[in-house]
């Protein structure tokens, strides 16, 4: 085995084929951009959807937009903006060694990432409850359209793609949080923060675009 | 010799000050109360999707450059961001090229 080892900083996540940290580090980082690479195709054949069909029917987005509530999906925003300040908060403090404040930091995250699920939960059952279901199990006769239900389809497979998103970065945040608990991360070690974190800010980005795209069309 | 200099300064490890990170969160805040007062003032035609979509570029830049740390990473990260959006703009580019033009638009659905 050649020997490589230069680098003065050792930390016990170090895997054998890293020659030192900021390498292992710098791996994870472009590993990480690439599957977010994948992600924004993900997202993007929706959003060619939305944008094809609100070019053939202008008129219905005018119309069915005005049952979202532009208040709640505005708070929403403002609620996901909030985790991610959190979220950077976080990898701040690993970067400085406040171990206490990663959990705190993760903790807040986790509190605002299950209000926006509790809202987009209240939105979607009020939604059902008025008979408005995507494809053919659309059932609501307040919107004087034929193509009424496409709106709604684009509408839940975005934000139920987004929320799921929510919900993965829910579940990685928990991990986080527990392993942050056990004293694993600090400033020597704490790529599963910064990679967990640059996927939350991604899915923040995305609801920065669906807000104004279903929210606020005039 | 300029791009091995460039690359020192850049890090993967680049730590933002609480001033910065407040400062972009307050922006985005801001941004977000603006882009629901203009819907509110119901702007002509084009201009209402042209100002919000403005605003959502603005507020995911801002996202992207100081909270994911493009503004200070290797710049092959902020290389892999923007082909994303490049292969983004092909894809709706292509198929608008058939959907904006036909006779009749009109799928079963």
């Amino acid at each position: 085995m050649a020997n490589h080892s230069t680098s003065t900083t050792k930390s016990k996540f170090l895997q054998h084929h890293f020659v030192d940290s900021d390498q292992q580090f710098d791996a994870a980082k472009m590993g990480m951009w690439i599957f977010l690479v994948t992600e924004v195709l993900f997202f993007g054949g929706l959003f060619a959807a939305y944008i094809v069909y609100r070019t053939w029917y202008p008129e219905l987005f005018t119309m069915a937009s005005e049952e979202l509530n532009t208040i709640w999906g505005g708070v929403n925003t403002v609620v996901l903006i909030g985790s991610s300040l959190t979220v950077a908060m976080a990898i701040k403090s690993a970067q400085l060694n406040q171990k206490k404040n990663i959990a705190i930091n993760l903790g807040i995250t986790i509190t605002l990432a299950a209000i926006f699920m509790v809202i987009k939960y209240f939105e979607w059952t009020h939604k059902f409850h008025l008979g408005i279901f995507p494809g053919k199990f659309y059932a609501f006769d307040g919107i004087d359209h034929p193509k009424a239900n496409v709106f709604f389809s684009l509408y839940y497979l975005m934000t139920g793609l987004h929320g799921i998103h929510v919900l993965v970065g829910m579940g990685l945040m928990i991990w986080l949080l527990i392993r942050s608990l056990k004293g694993d991360f600090g400033s020597e070690y704490y790529s599963p923060i910064e990679m967990t974190g640059l996927y939350w800010h991604l899915v923040d980005i995305i609801w920065i675009f669906l807000f104004p795209l279903f929210y606020l069309i005039d | 010799m300029i791009i091995l200099k460039l690359n020192l300064t850049m890090s993967g490890h680049h730590i933002s000050s609480d001033k910065t990170l407040l400062s972009v969160a307050g922006s985005l805040f801001i941004l977000t109360i603006l882009t629901a007062v203009v819907h509110f003032m119901h702007l002509p035609e084009p201009w209402s999707i042209i100002v919000a979509m403005g605003i959502a570029i603005l507020k995911g830049s801002l996202v992207a450059m100081f909270f994911m740390n493009l503004y200070w990473d290797k710049r092959f990260n902020l290389i892999l961001m923007i082909s994303s959006l490049a292969f983004f703009a092909l894809l709706v580019g292509f198929t608008l090229l058939d959907t904006l033009f036909r006779p009749e638009i009109t799928p079963g659905f």
